[in-house]
């Protein structure tokens, strides 16, 4: 199948702006556009640059914006893209070299929220149990691979990159609704700020562009009903 | 342009319409200040100068906007205080737009005359 992929560049060493690219390739239908990333890098230009580590929709490293939406590269066949593919880096965060973008916003975020368990309580000799019901409570929001591709889908922090985003959410979710946790105050204490929890608009671009369908507009409605109550 | 669906353009329409008639609505308070000034001041003359057909159109696009930022305001309201919200949010947005143009009909109705009769 003949493919052409037209890639963002950008190579702060040389370029003013980042420019468009244009690979013309051949490729199987079943080859995923990080196959084909992989291809160009190897064969036809070995100075493009992108993220990639398991290659198998687990670590999280080959986010991206492809035909404008957010997805991970080894999780998208061309075959279900057509035979003309754009990829572009993840959008509001600093571009370090044309597809790798600088994570450490994001990260600061989810650092943010104290994204471990707390609880101070002497453990009890085998394990601190659960019911079935409430893990089940927080399920969703354990898939959480920290990719970006939610917090980078979403149009309020395009223009405030301030905004703690949809991932720092969920990450709190993770915590804030597991019944052996004691930190829940701490956390919604973070996300309770002009810039926290409150700017979420439900604009939905996270919850279609999560690679692990985790209901993210969802869980940020159920995290800011939890901290209204809380607050009551 | 991110290919984002149904929720990203209730978002965007929801902001720009809010942003338009917070701009109209300054305008429209200063108009009616006018009217201080009696009957032979400013007031009378800004009066005619909107009756022009320019603005007759915009009058229609200030009352679809106004209706929508309303009807989806509602719908935002579901979204965050009930749990089902969230599941029927494609649906309500559709609704939203349906309700816009209904209430448009007999809007056009009383003001496409005035634009195209020149009163």
């Amino acid at each position: 199948m003949q493919i052409s992929m037209k890639v963002r560049r950008y190579d702060p060493e040389k370029d003013a702006r980042p420019h468009w690219q244009e690979f013309n390739l051949d490729v199987a239908p079943t080859e995923r556009v990080l196959d084909v990333l992989n291809q160009i890098k190897w064969e036809l230009d070995g100075s493009l640059t992108f993220r990639r580590s398991c290659a198998h929709g687990i670590c999280g490293s080959d986010a991206m914006m492809i035909n404008g939406m957010n997805r991970l590269a080894c999780k998208i066949l061309v075959k279900d893209l057509g035979d003309k593919i754009t990829v572009e880096p993840l959008r509001g965060l600093p571009v370090l070299k044309d597809l790798i973008v600088d994570m450490e916003p994001f990260f600061d975020s989810y650092r943010a929220i104290l994204p471990y368990f707390i609880n101070d309580d002497p453990p009890p000799p085998r394990e601190r149990l659960q019911s079935v019901e409430d893990r089940a409570r927080f399920d969703d929001t354990t898939k959480c691979i920290l990719c970006a591709a939610c917090t980078t889908s979403c149009p309020v922090f395009w223009t405030n990159g301030r905004y703690i985003g949809p991932a720092a959410i969920v990450n709190a979710h993770r915590f804030i609704f597991d019944s052996r946790d004691e930190g829940s105050a701490a956390r919604l204490r973070v996300l309770n700020d002009a810039n926290g929890l409150w700017r979420c608009r439900t604009a939905y671009n996270c919850t279609e562009a999560c690679p692990r369908g985790i209901p993210i507009t969802k869980v940020i409605e159920e995290t800011k009903r939890e901290l209204i109550w809380q607050r009551m | 342009m991110y290919r984002g669906r149904e929720g990203q353009w209730a978002y965007f329409l929801h902001r720009i319409t809010g942003v338009a008639l917070v701009l109209y609505l300054l305008l429209h308070v200063f108009d009616i200040s006018l009217v201080m000034y009696g009957p032979d001041g400013p007031f009378n003359a800004f009066l005619m100068f909107y009756h022009q057909w320019p603005f007759r159109i915009g009058l229609v696009m200030v009352i679809a906007a106004v209706v929508y930022h309303a009807l989806n305001g509602l719908r935002i309201i579901l979204l965050d205080f009930t749990t089902w919200g969230i599941r029927y949010q494609r649906v309500m947005w559709y609704t939203v737009l349906g309700v816009t143009t209904v209430i448009g009909v007999p809007v056009l109705v009383k003001i496409l005359p005035e634009i195209f009769g020149g009163a």
